[in-house]
């Protein structure tokens, strides 16, 4: 095995036990992460890519959920799905940290931002409390809060939303973690602020060397910081690549609809802006099919009624469509 | 805050003022009068009488000299048992029913809590089910079933418990049972509302960083769910608490529990208008001072909540 790859998921599959029937939120992902590299997930609304996350962590709420397959070794030893629950509260906060979406609801109301940041260094870190304060106060400072010294003894309520996310960079990061999960972190936030936090998440995870998995539903933020992209639709990982493959030659037509519905400054308007026509599936009971065929411009027979497989093209490239069954 | 406690206090007083008033002139609006229920009294005795209580004057009179005496902490005599005045009997039954209502409401919180937080952690098992059922009769069942079903188990049948009476004559065990069937609804409704309060924040964002933190769930409950939790709790407990030490009529009734629960009643049958407005303004001064001590817990608790 590569000594280079910090978490390898293979074959993940988390269902979820519904009264209208067994929802495959995730249906068979596997991927690599290398250390210090950033992986960008990208898939709209209910394409399965918080869902993974979560179950990397152990975090499906369960019942209803549950991971009925699949492993997820870190760096190279264990995997993270057969641990005990001690176990996995030792990888949790400590090696694989986690940032939300919402940082005005993921921060607790009622108690100090000191409070918060210390309880993780002190069950991790094996800290006095005065260590892990100082600590606290420097990682504040490192993800550009004013006054760390006063500003650690206030309560969430008392910053704003990009603050907060700040907060929160600064709690995952502060257990110095190897993998750092974004959970489409920037998504509740203003634009000028966005680009402030996703700086802030490169710059460090490259200054402290770690990987990071970004989750989004933005291009942009694909595009402009990720190195490796996976494309998920319907539970599954429809085209992985590279950043520059995927936005200079996508090959799936779903990437190719996602790229060509951003609006682009850099050139002229033409006319009404693409959109992908139609709706994801409903992926309860999803019959044997590509899933995305009644929203492809090049659906052909087969695609109705087998499911394609995964295809492998040069560089590690994979691509989930039958259009390129022939090229291997 | 200390600026915000000491104005909220000073609004106190025109509270109990008008409270005062208002029952004052009520009361008087029903028929009938402390002395006009008995046999018939020749109308020169009856003159004499009123004469004796003042109650021959205007009204407006009556109410001027009434709240002097409230104003210098007298209640006033009671019209119908003439030994003593309202003072003395309602010093004399009011700290049995603190004594008891206290124990009854801390068992029910204790309880109620641990109820409501293992419901939640155990969401649809057979633990919930249970304590929900348990919560359900506590609710349904009417005290005047629970007090006597209790006493026929523990007293009568098992010979455990006294059957009634107070500390004085029977010991501390008399305590038991009273308490416990005095607690019971409270409980239930202390459980109902922590596990509601409990599950939504255990669905929380904020929860779900706590656990992607590594923290243990006993960590999790007491630190960040417990004080958000107890919010709806505690804003409960303010008029359960007036309520509950104000006296119970139906278990002082059948644990023989000399209290306030009593006059607070039999006052009102009796037209005794002094004891009516004793037992009114007691427990309407600790439905003020407890609503006055939620919202300033409710400052510690929430930092949210800022007062100015």
């Amino acid at each position: 095995m590569n000594n280079d790859v910090i978490l390898k998921v293979d074959g993940l599959k988390t269902y979820f036990n519904t009264d209208d029937g067994i929802v495959k939120a995730v249906d068979g992902v596997s991927f690599e992460l290398k250390k210090g590299e950033t992986l960008g997930l990208v898939g709209e609304s209910g394409s399965g890519k918080s869902v993974s996350n979560l179950s990397i962590m152990k975090l499906i709420p369960s019942p209803p959920g549950k991971i009925m397959a699949g492993t997820a070794i870190i760096d190279g030893k264990e995997d993270i799905f057969t641990m005990t629950e001690a176990q996995i509260r030792e990888l949790r906060g400590n090696r694989i940290a986690m940032i939300f979406q919402d940082p005005m609801t993921s921060l607790n109301p009622f108690l100090r931002i000191s409070t918060q940041m210390i309880e993780t260094l002190v069950l991790h870190q094996n800290m006095s409390k005065k260590e892990a304060l100082v600590k606290s106060i420097d990682m504040l400072e490192l993800v550009g809060i004013p006054h760390p010294d006063k500003r650690v003894h206030d309560y969430p309520h008392q910053f704003s939303g990009g603050m907060r996310q700040r907060v929160m960079i600064a709690m995952a990061l502060s257990c110095d973690p190897e993998i750092l999960i974004a959970d489409e972190p920037t998504s509740a936030l203003d634009v000028t602020i966005q680009a402030q936090i996703l700086e802030l998440i490169q710059s460090l995870s490259k200054r402290l060397g770690t990987a990071v998995i970004m989750i989004t539903h933005d291009l942009d933020v694909v595009a402009g910081m990720c190195d490796t992209v996976i494309v998920m639709y319907a539970g599954r990982i429809v085209e992985k690549g590279t950043n520059d493959e995927i936005f200079d030659d996508p090959k799936h037509p779903y990437t190719r609809g996602l790229i060509k519905s951003v609006p682009r400054l850099d050139r002229p308007a033409a006319g009404r802006l693409f959109s992908i026509e139609g709706q994801p599936p409903n992926v309860i009971d999803l019959p044997a099919c590509c899933p995305f065929h009644p929203r492809c411009g090049e659906v052909m027979a087969k695609c109705k009624n087998i499911t394609p497989g995964v295809t492998k093209l040069e560089n590690g490239r994979e691509v989930r469509c039958f259009l390129y069954e022939g090229d291997k | 805050m200390s600026k915000y406690i000491f104005r909220r206090a000073l609004g106190l007083i025109p509270t109990m003022f008008i409270i005062v008033t208002i029952c004052f002139f009520f009361i008087r609006l029903a028929p009938g009068g402390p002395f006009s229920s008995e046999k018939k009294i020749s109308p020169q005795i009856m003159k004499n009488i009123e004469a004796k209580y003042h109650l021959d004057e205007p009204l407006v009179i009556q109410y001027v000299r009434y709240l002097g005496d409230v104003i210098r902490g007298d209640l006033g005599p009671s019209y119908k048992y003439k030994d003593y005045d309202v003072n003395f009997y309602i010093s004399r039954s009011l700290p049995k029913s603190i004594l008891l209502g206290s124990l009854a409401l801390f068992f029910a919180v204790i309880m109620g809590m641990g109820a409501g937080m293992l419901s939640s952690l155990r969401q649809n098992t057979w633990i919930d089910y249970m304590s929900m059922s348990v919560a359900v009769v506590g609710i349904s069942v009417p005290l005047f079933v629970i007090g006597p079903v209790l006493m026929y188990i523990f007293a009568m049948q098992l010979n455990l418990l006294p059957v009634s009476g107070w500390i004085s004559e029977r010991g501390y065990s008399a305590l038991i049972l009273p308490v416990f069937s005095l607690s019971l609804p409270y409980f239930a409704t202390i459980a109902r509302l922590s596990r509601a309060s409990f599950l939504e924040a255990l669905r929380s964002d904020y929860v779900r960083t706590a656990k992607a933190k590594g923290l243990k769930t006993s960590v999790i409950m007491f630190k960040h769910v417990l004080k958000g939790a107890s919010l709806p709790v505690v804003s409960y407990l303010g008029p359960a608490f007036s309520g509950i030490i104000t006296g119970s009529i139906v278990i002082e009734q059948i644990f023989r529990i000399p209290g306030l629960g009593r006059h607070f009643v039999q006052s009102a049958f009796n037209r005794d208008y002094t004891m009516i407005m004793g037992t009114v303004i007691v427990y309407s001064l600790f439905l003020v001072i407890m609503n006055f001590v939620v919202d300033v817990l409710y400052g510690y608790l929430d930092p949210r909540i800022s007062y100015k």
